[in-house]
């Protein structure tokens, strides 16, 4: 069973989409699972958290935010350690610092719009890209 | 009806949010509006305690998907649902894929009512994220800022707002000469840092 999966937390279907076209056109090999609420995620996680290498999650959600959901996933030793990174709207610092002190091992913080560029650059050390990319 | 002090600075928002709209737009697909957005101020149309948003109204009758958010002094207030500020937005439905075309995001399956209740839900994300950022960096206390509701026509039971404003304005953006987007901005008197 590969450990290699990015799972991507977003209500949006669009948000998710473009999501996995952009890392896929910036070289990202790795598999993607997708949920698109902070219940699914969760319940993803709890079966499949060993191949998940790599979270990327969506501050505004309907029910249970991703603060909420990053606040879940801190209290469980197991995926206690898993990289998240937050791709949001809100990219203000105050906004930064609440998820920090959520989660002080946050992988990063990236605000939409993002540029290939820019979400390469964060998420570089927890995924596998395509050489020559 | 109405309780409390209004805000003197409702203009000041609306020019935040068109600060704000335009410097995403542009960041986002390069896209340039025709002309200056035009902005006029109105008064809410109160329903049941809430603010109408009728959409159709916006674009000649024609099908409209509206998107509405809400912000929040702070957690406890949106916990209390003490609404401070209220932004909606209106896509004309036909131009609704192309305009989220034109800000790149996968193409749109325009005959999917869930396809397109997602898109303008996610276009009033990434609108509402910038416009709350834009009143942060002026000086202004860090908003909450509610998940959206997103409608097609119109939002039947209204949209909350903050009951002592009576004031709000609208915002036309024009892309390619036509009016394609229409925001209004209610916002109650939101403390300095």
């Amino acid at each position: 069973m590969s450990n290699d999966k990015i799972l991507i937390v977003d209500d949006s279907d669009l948000e998710r989409e473009l999501l996995i076209e952009v890392l896929k056109g910036a070289g990202v090999t790795n598999d993607f699972l997708q949920a698109k609420t902070g219940e699914d995620a969760i319940q993803l996680l709890g079966t499949r958290y060993r191949e998940i290498c790599l979270i990327l999650l969506d501050w505004q959600m309907p029910l249970m935010s991703g603060m909420e959901f990053m606040e879940a996933v801190v209290k469980v030793p197991a995926v206690s350690k898993k990289a998240i990174i937050m791709v949001t709207a809100s990219g203000t610092d105050e906004n930064k610092k609440k998820a920090y002190n959520v989660n002080p091992n946050l992988a990063g913080y990236i605000v939409k719009p993002y540029t290939p560029e820019s979400i390469l650059e964060v998420i570089r050390p927890f995924v596998t890209i395509r050489e020559g990319t | 009806m109405f309780f409390g002090k209004q805000n003197q600075d409702l203009e000041k928002f609306a020019d935040l949010l068109i600060k704000g709209v335009v410097a995403l737009f542009k960041e986002r697909g390069e896209l340039i509006f025709t002309k200056d957005p035009v902005k006029e101020r109105k008064s809410i149309i109160e329903f049941e305690g809430k603010m109408r948003a009728d959409g159709m109204e916006k674009f000649n009758n024609e099908p409209t998907y509206v998107s509405a958010v809400n912000y929040y002094a702070s957690e406890a207030d949106m916990q209390k649902e003490k609404v401070l500020g209220a932004l909606v937005i209106y896509v004309e439905q036909a131009y609704l894929p192309k305009l989220m075309k034109l800000l790149q995001y996968p193409p749109v399956d325009d005959e999917s009512e869930e396809a397109m209740l997602d898109s303008c839900g996610t276009l009033s994300n990434i609108v509402a994220g910038r416009f709350k950022s834009e009143i942060s960096s002026a000086g202004y206390i860090e908003l909450e800022m509610s998940h959206f509701r997103t409608y097609r026509n119109s939002a039947f039971a209204g949209v909350v707002f903050c009951r002592n404003e009576y004031d709000m304005y609208t915002i036309d953006f024009e892309i390619a000469e036509k009016k394609r987007l229409v925001l209004e901005v209610s916002m109650g008197i939101v403390p300095t840092r």
